[in-house]
Formats: structure tokens, C-alpha cells, sequence
């Protein structure tokens, strides 16, 4: 199932109504790897995001996958290859678990095809990953945050894309279920060599969980690399304005933000 | 922990349950919408055995029989049936598109156009009804143009798509008073009697275009269920599940418009049942699969169960839609109260 993917955007700009949010981004998505998109509130990372996965449309640019613009490619084509976890996807009412998850199929159904043993292997594979099912024959509003979180992430899986991308996949949620959707992922990403991009918050687990960072500010794209090239002291202070020090993750190795502020601080920086 | 052969079998067990429920339930409600048409057909001012209305309707002359038989119950019959069926489904579909139960045809000024197209029709021009007929699809299809033009804006928003719908309908409402205050005597019965929503009176040869319509346009449902419940889950999610949503909606509208406004054109506006439908639908049915036939067939029940009632539980004869509105109302508030509680309003 692993499978490599060209998945590229040249000179795009895109925003809402008259305002343009996104200017002059020219990205190439690493294959089979965790990308994350960081950056300040309004920056444009989550526009980014999805302009990407063809929810917004660009007013300037190219997005291609494979050398083809994926706005040629059909809709159900694309949701073959592409799935997409949007910030705050709505929940209809009265559903169970089961059932939504599966409607992550529906790129995989013909018109009159009814479900094959392989739609539901893929649901069950997908519930037991996201570690849901024991929910299935459960009405999707009697469970917690974090397990509705796990249930969408796995109608995406279900999906069976090599491409993934999450706009905030963890916002909301308290630290442990934090950490467990990101090796959720992480294990997603080791099993099937899903390539995954997503846009998270919190820079820490980014630099934990990522295996290539894109740094935005003001609609521009303003760094990229692997976590530890992208993420020092002077590249997070001009993209939040705030003066931070950079160590080393004591459990990880990966780059540490540790904020400076106004009070507390015993370190004296310059 | 289980094995993985046994989560599959755990997880397809229960989706296979729901859908055997949902047969289950599509068939009770036809078998009953049967049984509901035999009794429209026996009961009235004399109850005819089943035999001799069979026979009757195959073409044999019966002394009484046949006359109310074939000219009076059986066209009612139909009109209830096949408008139910369109009442219910124009319901879903707008219930289900835009995410709240409030959203149906009578909410977002579709009967309301159709109304005022039917009463300007009987009050001032005098037509027939075959032009009264015409003239409220049209006006009907008229009004969600108008709506739909006033509520596009830069990106679709289902707010302001009912916002607007409950402004165009209050404006119309207006205008239908206005039009009954100016009209004779004579008039006001007439146009009452429609905007009440009956099936006292309906000939056989005003329903070819509901019935063709119904039967016409419900394989639509096998065609466009599934993208029904994927838009459920919002313009984002349904897309990047590679569903064209623009096409979706447009082709959903049309079609549920189109019922409406033909069901409403032949026996008036019953009032709810695209209200009503829906929900109960949902209710019997999870709403894993697609609810479009069950409400189809759930609003068909509601009909010929009222227009008996209406028929023979008092001693005035009241029109179905009168009845109707008193099952409706209650639901509505107690929707509205459930609704506030859950600060959706």
C-alpha cells in the first residue's frame, strides 16, 4: 500500500472574498513522511492547508498531484487519493459511531455497488487503529472530546488515502489525548506510509512528531526543513515576536521552545 | 481484547442490523399505507366489502358502487397517497440538506409562493383548476428562484437561506390576506378550502402530473441518497469525500421544490407533513442510511390517517389539512422548546 506521491503547489495565492491570505507559496510535500504546518494565529496555516486539499479555491497558482492539477482531477478521484480532517467537521444528529465512520467510503462506492466485505474491513481496520471499536453501536454524542476526535480521525482512514491531511487534529483536547492521537498518526504513518500533513498548535509536539516543518508568517512560507534546522531561537521569535529559548528535549531529542516573557525569567539573553 | 476477525464481524453485525432495520421499516410503512388505501376506499356514507370494490375498480358496473367507488374514493386515494409521498420527501430532503428541522418547504416561502399563485387565481382571475394548478408550481418554482438569488451571497450559508425564507413567507402571507380581505364572498371558500389543504373533490384527471412527477423523480433518491446524508456532515467534510456538494444541492432543491410545489398545486398545502415527516422517519429508522423513501412513505401514512379522521371521527367532515395542524402544531412547539433548551435557536 505504501505508495509515493508528487503532491506539489507553485505560485500560490489564495484568501477569502477580497482579502488574499496566502501570497507567492510555492510547497513540495514530502512523500511518506509527517510534514507540519506551524505558525502564529491568522497566519494562514490552516488556508494553506486548505487550499491544498482543494476546499478553497486559489486565485493565483498551481496545485498538482502526480503532475496533474487536482483541479482536473473528479472529485471522487481525488477523495481516493486525498483525505481531509477539517478543523470542526459537524456531526449529524443521532448517528452512531459505526455508520459515520463508514460514510468514509463513500469515494470507494459505485452508485448501486452495496457494501463489500472490503468496505467493512477497512472500517474495522480503521476503529481498531483509532482504538473506537467498542463504540460502534454507540450514538456519537454520548462520547468524550477525545474519542470523537479519534472517531473522525478514523472516518478519514477509512477513506484509505495515501495522503492525509488535519487541520488541528488535537486543538481541544487535554495533554494525554494530545500526545495519543499524534502516535496514533505516527503509527499510521510507520504502517501504511501515509503521508500526513497537518497543522498543530503546539510547536513542541510539532517538533516532536514532525519529520519536516513548514514555518509560516504572514501568508508567506518563511522556513522549511527538518525540525531541527527550522526550529531556533531567532526563527520562533520572528514568527511569534516573542522572545524564546531553544534546548534540547530531554525524552526526544528534538528541539525544545521554552518562552522567555516579561516576569520569571532568570536567564539573561543578551 | 478481541481479534481482529472478531471486531470485523462485531462492527459488520451492527451495520447490518440497522439496514435490516431499515427494510423492515420501509416495508411496514408501505404495508400499512396499503391497508390505509383499502380502507379510503371501502369507508364512507356506505362501506363497500372488499370484493365489490375490487371488482368495481376493474371495470364492472355496480349499482352505486361504481360512482363512489371509482369517481370520488379512489381519486381521493391517490391525491392522499402520492401527495403524502411528495409532502414527505420535499420535507426530508430540505431538513436533511440544511441541518435543521425547522427547514422545510411551508418555513422557506415555497407553499407560501404557491398559495398566493392559487388564491389570485381563484379570488380575482377565476380560473379553472387545471391554470390554478399551473400557476402555483410556477409561482412555487418562482419563489425558491427569487430566495435562492437573495440568499447566494459569496459562499452558501444555510442561516441566511432560512432567514430569508422566513422573510419572503411572511411577506407572502401578508399578500394572501390582503387578497382575501378584496374578494367576494363566494370566492373566500373556495380559496380557504385550498389554502386549507384538502382532497374533498379531486378528479382523477388532475393527478397524472403528481403522480407523474412522484413516480418520475423518486429514482432520483437511489441516485442522490447517499450524497444527501454525506452533505449532512458539512460542505467540508462532504467534499473532501469527493462529493461535487454544488451539484448535489442544486439537483436536491429542484427535485424536492419540484414535488412540493406539484403536491401543494394539487390538494393544497396539508399542512406539516413535510414537517413532520422527516423526523419521525428518522426516528424509526437510524439515520445511518438513507430516510428519503421511509419519510416518503411515513408522510403518505400521516395523510390518509388524517383525511379519515378527518372524514369520520366527528360529525362535521373537516379537510385533511386541518387535521393535520392539529398534529403538527403540537410537534412544532414542542420542537421549538426542545430546540431553546439546546440554545439552537
Amino acid at each position: 500500500m505504501e505508495k509515493s506521491h508528487l503532491f506539489r503547489a507553485e505560485r500560490l495565492a489564495a484568501g477569502y472574498e477580497e482579502k488574499t491570505i496566502l501570497h507567492d507559496i510555492n510547497v513540495d510535500i514530502p512523500s511518506n513522511k509527517i510534514s507540519v504546518i506551524i505558525g502564529s494565529n491568522g497566519c494562514g496555516k490552516s488556508t494553506l492547508l486548505k487550499t491544498l486539499a482543494k476546499l478553497i479555491k486559489p486565485s493565483q497558482g498551481e496545485i498538482t498531484l502526480d503532475g496533474k492539477a487536482i483541479s482536473k482531477i473528479p472529485p471522487k478521484k481525488l477523495a481516493q487519493l486525498l483525505g481531509v480532517l477539517p478543523q470542526s467537521p459537524i456531526v449529524p444528529e443521532g448517528i452512531t459511531v459505526a455508520d459515520l465512520i463508514g460514510r468514509g467510503r463513500f469515494p470507494h462506492q459505485s452508485l448501486f455497488s452495496g457494501w463489500s466485505k472490503k468496505d467493512y474491513e477497512a472500517v474495522a481496520e480503521a476503529m481498531e487503529m483509532m482504538k473506537v471499536t467498542e463504540f460502534a453501536d454507540l450514538d456519537i454524542d454520548e462520547l468524550s472530546g477525545g474519542q470523537r476526535q479519534r472517531v473522525w480521525i478514523a472516518m478519514a482512514l477509512a477513506q484509505q488515502t495515501d495522503i492525509l491531511f488535519l487541520d488541528e487534529p488535537t486543538t481541544f483536547l487535554d495533554i494525554t489525548y494530545q500526545v495519543e492521537i499524534l502516535d496514533l498518526l505516527t503509527d499510521l504513518n510507520k504502517k501504511h506510509g501515509t503521508t500526513i500533513v497537518m497543522v498543530l498548535h503546539d510547536i513542541n509536539l510539532s517538533a516532536r512528531y514532525a519529520d519536516y516543518v513548514f514555518a509560516m508568517k504572514q501568508g508567506q512560507l518563511l522556513a522549511e526543513g527538518a525540525p531541527e534546522e527550522v526550529i531556533t531561537d531567532a526563527l520562533i521569535s520572528d514568527i511569534f515576536g516573542m522572545e524564546c529559548v531553544v534546548i534540547d528535549d530531554p525524552v526526544s531529542h528534538t528541539p525544545l521552545v521554552v518562552p522567555v516573557g516579561r516576569y520569571h525569567s532568570t536567564v539573561n539573553l543578551f | 481484547m478481541k481479534s481482529e476477525l472478531t471486531n470485523f464481524h462485531f462492527i459488520r453485525a451492527g451495520m447490518q442490523k440497522r439496514r435490516r432495520r431499515w427494510l423492515f421499516v420501509t416495508a411496514v410503512l408501505t404495508i400499512s399505507a396499503c391497508l390505509l388505501c383499502c380502507l379510503m376506499l371501502m369507508l364512507g356514507n356506505t362501506i363497500y366489502p372488499v370484493n365489490e370494490v375490487v371488482r368495481s375498480l376493474f371495470g364492472e358496473q355496480i349499482q352505486g358502487v361504481t360512482f363512489a367507488v371509482n369517481t370520488i374514493r379512489f381519486p381521493r386515494m391517490l391525491a392522499g397517497v402520492f401527495a403524502g409521498f411528495a409532502f414527505g420527501v420535499g420535507g426530508y430532503i430540505f431538513q436533511t440538506m440544511l441541518r435543521n428541522p425547522l427547514a422545510n418547504p411551508n418555513v422557506l416561502g415555497i407553499t407560501s409562493g404557491s398559495s398566493v399563485a392559487a388564491v389570485f387565481c381563484i379570488t380575482v382571475l377565476h380560473t379553472s383548476n387545471a391554470v390554478v394548478s399551473v400557476a402555483s408550481v410556477g409561482a412555487g418554482l418562482a419563489t425558491v428562484l427569487v430566495m435562492y438569488v437573495l440568499s447566494k451571497g459569496k459562499t452558501f450559508s444555510i442561516g441566511r437561506l432560512i432567514l430569508i425564507g422566513i422573510g419572503i413567507q411572511a411577506m407572502l402571507d401578508a399578500f394572501i390576506s390582503y387578497l382575501l380581505l378584496l374578494s367576494a364572498q363566494q370566492d373566500i371558500s373556495a380559496a380557504l378550502l385550498w389554502l386549507s389543504g384538502s382532497l374533498n373533490g379531486v378528479q382523477l384527471s388532475e393527478l397524472p402530473p403528481l403522480m407523474l412527477t412522484v413516480l418520475g423523480l423518486t429514482p432520483i433518491a437511489a441516485l442522490y441518497g447517499k450524497q444527501l446524508n454525506m452533505l449532512e456532515l458539512g460542505e467540508q467534510t462532504a467534499s473532501s469525500l469527493g462529493v461535487a456538494t454544488n451539484k448535489t444541492r442544486l439537483v436536491l432543491i429542484v427535485w424536492a421544490v419540484f414535488l412540493v410545489a406539484v403536491a401543494t398545486a394539487t390538494t393544497g398545502p396539508i399542512a406539516f407533513i413535510s414537517f413532520l415527516a422527516g423526523p419521525i422517519a428518522n426516528r424509526l429508522v437510524d439515520i445511518g442510511a438513507s430516510n428519503i423513501i421511509p419519510a416518503g412513505l411515513v408522510g403518505a401514512n400521516i395523510v390518509l390517517i388524517a383525511d379519515l379522521i378527518g372524514q369520520f371521527a366527528f360529525e362535521y367532515r373537516f379537510p385533511v389539512g386541518v387535521i393535520t395542524g392539529l398534529i403538527g402544531a403540537p410537534y412544532l412547539i414542542y420542537l421549538l422548546i426542545k430546540m431553546n433548551r439546546k440554545g439552537e435557536l
